[in-house]
């Protein structure tokens, strides 16, 4: 029998969805812009906290509405990162380390904010909102199989899954829009010559990859039993490492690698949990481990796929 | 490659002219055939050595966009070059004694070689200070700070006037003369190229096409074919 | 009463300490161009190295069995704090040779981590580097021998003996301020040699420099091997200073701070990392002096203090990446001769 049974599959289908909605943007959005966003774990959060604040201060109980305004919110923050920030360093022509470390100074100032805006919101209203529970939407219906009820959050999240999936696929390759953006990120100098407004597709493409992360983090409200504004963050390492295997410019390989670390932090961790004892927060290692192997075994193109050269170890010369 | 040659290599976009420079530089290891080449102990097999190693053989390599180190002087860019350096050993380094005299007379003959072509007054000038032209030629005399013998140019003729890739070319065959050295040219710009090699081979598709002396080849009618279809 | 000595030997003692750090960064992510987004790893792996080796073998020396009394618990505690005052000389020789450990085993990990990080991408090299110093927070918060999450209390300072606490603080000041200058001294001498200008070719274009003989992955590796032997020391610094660790106390936000000091004071300068520290951590001691009495209590001060280094980061490298000290160039001998080749031709 599968350690964990039936839960650590449950979770490992729950878990793969929630990558896809936080990774696969990551990869589009550096696949497109070639900025690497330490920042990508904001969105998820303050996802979460317009669900959160929605849910706490306006009592609000539908997650459609939390998905609709947390898709606007996540989307902003990404638009104004790229105008405030990226765009800018691009015509500087800094260089990817300098955008890297710009990243990071907005995750850190956007986290910060969030406690702070956490802090004001229980100043008001006397509740916490450094720790929260999870909500649940009266508007996502009750299914049962068998004699098993799906979890609100599971089912939504299929939901928002496949809706996004769906959209992003019939954009990519059936619209001009989708083509555009397409051209950007794999040729962008003949996408220049093309005439394709550059700029345009780069602000569609952020505010849609900072949506749909958002988006994620409202269904976690729906999932996790606590949620604090350091949420998002506990999970970085495992969205960036999908993004990884997927080389950050392949979206297949990254639904894959939602896939392979997924089943390997919740099957995985609970195999080696019964038959290692080995306790359920290492987690975090199984993933890097996962990422390593995968990268070893089968190195993506892309910003991961290593230096344009292998260098050989031993000495060569004569065969 | 003929010792004291100045051989081209030419062929339409994408027929491998630069993966064949990289195969050669250690970038890339042949799936099939060997690289071969004659150095101080005789003919050795060099494919599957890495860069520096290739380098150390003897063998300097430029790039169609010259590759220089943008945050260093002229000076030092030349300095950079020469091989055995004590002070690059990090233990040394600690010890101004232990590498001042070679930095001294490294320093000197590199400023000898500046003057000599003309470039004494940009010694202390930041590299990208420099004219596209001017740093063809750091890129390409930067080699003879060592005792290299095989130059690979990768379109030296590329992103300079007419003016001033003629002149990068009397000095490669001005060098040939004085220095004994032998170029393996990638160029482009044919009716340039031709004015200066002794000999031409043709790429198409990864494969040689033709080969034989300038003026053959410009004419012969399946390498007229290969560019034009 | 405003304790003016007390506050300047704080400051001028966790300067030393993050100038170390500032300083190894700087050689490695902004001469060598070896991008360093874990260097809180180094830091806690040298805390840790020193903090477990000098409470272990304090207790052992003395004769006590640390598997009944080990120095996380609090029997171990309590003798601890009563064995640390009594042999001066146990002390120093305890301090001095886990200081050496400290760099040794940080260093050896720095080396060891460029290796399978060769095999990927500059993205992923940040990456990785920034989840170790993660992982090993994680590792460390379970690990018993340690001190899991409540970490190592009772660390004895190499002058725990010296009765007068103000004298304790000033000597360790004193130690503190002469590796800095050691570690100064070390990475200028470093970066002004012909390996240095090796460094700053690898860092412009790594693949030149491999057609031009560089032995580019040794080369890396050499200098993580460095940095990270300093950031170790740096961190074994602090777990005496501050006589514990947990943790918690190595977070990433370690690193970003860092980050921001060599940025303020300009990349590829080394007397810019100083002056970036000692902006920083004066900034840092003046905010946890001045918010309380301002009596903040909406929201938390550390919160502001941190969204303000991030602002900090992001503002500077938009406006002003380069930094307060421009970088100089490489100060040997040919230098020399070239300024008087110079003055001989346009003379």
């Amino acid at each position: 029998m599968l350690p964990g049974y039936p839960y650590s599959i449950l979770n490992s289908l729950q878990y793969f969805l929630f990558y896809l909605l936080f990774s696969v943007p990551l990869t589009l959005s550096y696949r497109t812009s070639k900025v690497l966003n330490f920042s990508h774990s904001n969105f998820i959060a303050y996802g979460m906290y317009t669900a959160i604040f929605l849910h706490g201060l306006a009592g609000n109980q539908s997650f459609l509405v939390a998905a609709i305004a947390a898709f606007l919110a996540g989307g902003s923050i990404a638009l104004l990162n790229h105008l405030a920030v990226f765009r800018p360093l691009e015509q500087r022509r800094a260089s990817p380390a300098f955008v890297m470390i710009a990243s990071m100074g907005l995750w850190i100032m956007y986290n910060y904010l969030l406690y702070m805006l956490a802090d004001v919101a229980h100043a008001f209203t006397m509740k916490n909102f450094i720790s929260y529970g999870r909500i649940d939407y009266a508007d996502i219906p009750d299914l049962r199989i068998l004699d098993f009820t799906v979890d609100h959050s599971l089912l939504a999240s299929l939901a928002s899954a496949t809706a996004f999936g769906t959209a992003l696929y019939l954009l990519l390759m059936k619209t001009s829009l989708g083509r555009a953006m397409r051209a950007v990120a794999d040729n962008p100098a003949l996408a220049e010559i093309s005439g394709i407004p550059r700029e345009k597709v780069l602000r569609f493409t952020w505010f849609l990859c900072g949506g749909a992360a958002a988006v994620g983090g409202v269904l976690w409200t729906s999932f996790s039993g606590t949620i604090t504004p350091a949420s998002a963050d506990a999970m970085i390492l495992q969205v960036f490492a999908v993004s990884f295997i997927g080389g950050l410019v392949s979206l297949s390989r990254t639904i894959l690698g939602a896939l392979a670390i997924s089943l390997a932090e919740n099957v995985g961790i609970a195999a080696l949990n019964t038959f290692f004892g080995i306790p359920t927060s290492f987690r975090p290692f199984i993933t890097f481990v996962t990422l390593l192997t995968v990268l070893i075994v089968s190195p993506p193109l892309g910003a991961a796929g290593g230096l344009p050269y292998r260098f050989r170890r031993k000495v060569g010369g004569g065969r | 490659m003929p010792e004291r040659g100045v051989v081209g290599l030419i062929g339409p976009n994408g027929s491998g002219k630069t993966t064949l420079f990289n195969v050669v530089t250690g970038f890339y290891t042949p799936d099939k055939g060997e690289v071969l080449y004659r150095g101080e102990n005789g003919v050795e097999r060099i494919h599957g050595l890495n860069p520096n190693e290739v380098f150390a053989k003897g063998i300097v390599r430029t790039f169609q966009i010259p590759r220089l180190f943008r945050s260093l002087t002229v000076l030092e860019n030349l300095l950079v070059t020469p091989q055995g350096q004590s002070g690059e050993n990090p233990f040394l380094s600690l010890s101004k004694r232990r590498w001042e005299n070679q930095e001294r007379e490294l320093a000197r003959r590199a400023l000898s070689l500046l003057k000599r072509f003309g470039l004494l007054n940009y010694a202390n000038k930041k590299v990208s200070e420099l004219s596209a032209a001017h740093m063809k030629l750091v890129e390409t005399i930067r080699g003879l700070m060592t005792p290299a013998k095989l130059y690979l140019l990768d379109e030296p003729a590329a992103g300079v006037e007419a003016a001033a890739a003629h002149e990068l070319f009397r000095l490669v065959r001005e060098l040939r003369e004085t220095e004994g050295l032998t170029f393996f040219i990638v160029e482009h710009r044919i009716e340039i190229l031709t004015k200066y090699v002794d000999y031409v081979y043709v790429l198409h598709n990864g494969r040689l096409l033709a080969e034989g002396k300038p003026e053959e080849v410009v004419s012969n009618p399946k390498v007229i074919e290969a560019y034009i279809g | 009463m405003i304790d003016i000595l007390g506050f300047l030997v704080s400051w001028l003692t966790l300067l030393g300490i993050y100038s170390i750090l500032a300083l190894s960064l700087n050689f490695e992510s902004g001469v060598s161009g070896v991008t360093n987004f874990g260097k809180v790893l180094f830091y806690g792996v040298g805390a840790y190295v020193a903090a477990a080796l000098s409470t272990y073998l304090l207790l052992a020396i003395y004769g006590i069995d640390t598997s009944e009394t080990p120095p996380y618990d609090i029997k171990g505690i309590i003798a601890l704090g009563h064995l640390s005052t009594r042999n001066p000389l146990v002390n120093l020789g305890l301090f001095a040779l886990t200081l050496i450990l400290a760099f040794l085993v940080a260093g050896a990990l720095g080396y060891l981590l460029t290796y399978p990080i060769l095999r990927v991408g500059p993205a992923f090299v940040g990456f990785t580097l920034l989840s170790s110093g993660e992982l090993m927070r994680i590792f460390l918060q379970h690990y018993t021998p340690l001190g899991a999450s409540k970490g190592l209390m009772a660390i004895p300072n190499p002058f725990a003996w010296v009765p007068v606490p103000r004298l304790r603080e000033a000597l360790f000041l004193a130690v503190v301020l002469s590796l800095l200058a050691l570690v100064y001294l070390v990475l200028n001498r470093l970066v002004n040699s012909p390996f240095g200008r090796a460094l700053k070719a690898v860092r412009d274009d790594e693949i030149a420099a491999l057609c031009l003989g560089k032995h580019v992955p040794r080369i890396k590796a050499t200098v993580l091997f460095i940095g990270s032997g300093f950031s170790g020391v740096a961190g074994a610094l602090l777990a005496y200073y501050l006589t514990a660790v947990n943790p918690d106390m190595f977070v990433p936000a370690v690193t970003f701070n860092v980050w921001a000091m060599i940025i303020l004071g300009g990349l590829g300068n080394l007397k810019g990392s100083l002056v970036g520290a000692a902006v920083f951590t004066l900034l840092d001691r003046l905010l946890t002096f001045v918010t309380p009495q301002i009596g903040l209590t909406v929201v938390s001060p550390d919160y502001i203090r941190w969204f303000a280094v991030g602002l900090l980061i992001v503002v500077l490298i938009i406006a002003r990446p380069q930094g307060l000290l421009p970088e100089e160039p490489v100060k040997t001998p040919a230098l020399e001769e070239a300024l008087r080749a110079a003055g001989e031709s346009s003379g």
